[in-house]
């Protein structure tokens, strides 16, 4: 009687775990580029695929020191690896590299 | 009681094919579309007022390939699940309060009658001034939206309990606990759905006004901010959004619930029907 209930709360935790995977896999592969990681805080450059909007920029800031945007690329400080590792999950950036900071 | 009102439906009528439904649903949906579409032209205006349907099927290519749809749909949907959890938790119990305690409901009838003028919208700068922005204010609008029809489907489903059955396992000797388990609650629980479905509805309504007012994240502010940042076609995407996730939330969760707790519970044949 409940089942339509039941198939669409698996199709839902289907695409949810699809998008996990999904972000798992390619934070894996834009986390070679800066490996291995650094234990402590370090700086970013961050590409994304498009110019940053508020809400990228605001994502961003809650992950570490935003300190530049130029096009498509953020300049980042101060990031945690885990910070770092929660960026590269993100579908829109395109690479993570090292930056000196200047 | 009268038998004509109740009947278990037990009649095999043939219904028709999900997915013919579905499919005459979306010949209507793409005639819109259509005469939307050859309007554009007509009108002259530019995307800014009149976006044409093509400019909003981009706007939801750019929000997904952008990454701000599903954070802003997954945003809104855990605000609108806690909410409206919450005021079914509170709309329920006080429900089943007020309809066994004749004293509780002398009480507060007068209270919950004034309060349920003032729409929700009108509460939310209360609530950013205690709350500030965020979730605790957006919460509380939604529990605030789905409490009402909940409260007040609950109290009638617990008043209109067959006294027939609530006499007979009285007699038994059974305890008001086992009374309220076993004959008013069941008897309620039609009417309990009944109002979760409408406070469902009406919870959407409060989403959008709550994140307008007091969030940045969120389908409401995509609404608002499409507005803000002159990217009409945003807002009509969070519009369109908006009812899409009412239509699934009806049709695979609501609707469902309700027919099996009409069907388990209330035995009436016109709501099988009405669906």
């Amino acid at each position: 009687m409940l089942r339509v209930p039941a198939i669409a709360t698996l199709v839902i935790a289907a695409i949810l775990l699809i998008h996990w995977l999904t972000a798992w896999a390619g934070a894996h592969h834009k986390l070679e580029a800066v490996d291995p990681l650094p234990e402590g805080r370090a700086n970013y450059r961050i590409t994304l695929d498009f110019p940053p909007e508020r809400f990228h920029q605001l994502l961003l800031q809650d992950k570490g020191r935003l300190v530049g945007v130029r096009g498509n690329v953020v300049d980042m400080m101060d990031v945690e690896p885990g910070a770092l590792r929660d960026i590269a999950g993100w579908y829109w950036v395109t690479s993570v590299a090292r930056w000196s900071g200047s | 009681m009268s038998t004509a009102a109740i009947a278990i439906p037990t009649r095999a009528a043939r219904r028709p094919w999900p997915w013919a439904r579905a499919a005459k649903g979306a010949i209507g949906v793409l005639l819109l579309l259509v005469a939307w579409q050859v309007s554009v032209p007509l009108v002259g205006l530019n995307s800014y007022f009149y976006p044409a349907p093509s400019d909003v099927v981009a706007a939801f290519a750019d929000l997904i390939r952008k990454g701000i749809l599903p954070v802003y749909l997954a945003d809104s949907l855990l605000r609108y699940l806690a909410g409206l959890t919450a005021g079914a938790v509170l709309g329920i119990s006080l429900g089943v309060l007020i309809g066994l305690h004749r004293r509780v409901s002398l009480a507060l009838s007068p209270l919950l009658r004034f309060m349920f003028a003032i729409v929700e919208v009108a509460w939310i700068p209360i609530f950013v001034v205690w709350f500030g922005y965020g979730l605790k204010t957006i919460i509380l609008a939604l529990v605030y939206v789905v409490f009402f029809p909940v409260l007040y489907n609950t109290l009638l489903g617990v008043r209109t309990a067959p006294q027939l059955l609530v006499n007979a396992v009285r007699s038994l000797g059974a305890s008001r606990l086992q009374v309220l388990r076993l004959v008013i609650l069941p008897a309620a629980l039609p009417g309990i759905i009944t109002g979760l479905r409408v406070g469902a509805g009406f919870a959407f309504r409060g989403l959008v006004f709550a994140e307008i007012i007091a969030a940045k994240t969120g389908i409401g502010y995509l609404i608002f901010e499409g507005t803000q940042t002159q990217q009409t076609a945003r807002t009509i995407v969070g519009m369109i959004v908006m009812g899409l996730l009412w239509l699934g939330m009806d049709q695979f969760y609501l609707r469902p619930l309700e027919r099996a707790t009409v069907q388990r519970w209330g035995l009436l044949v016109e709501a099988e029907q009405r669906t």
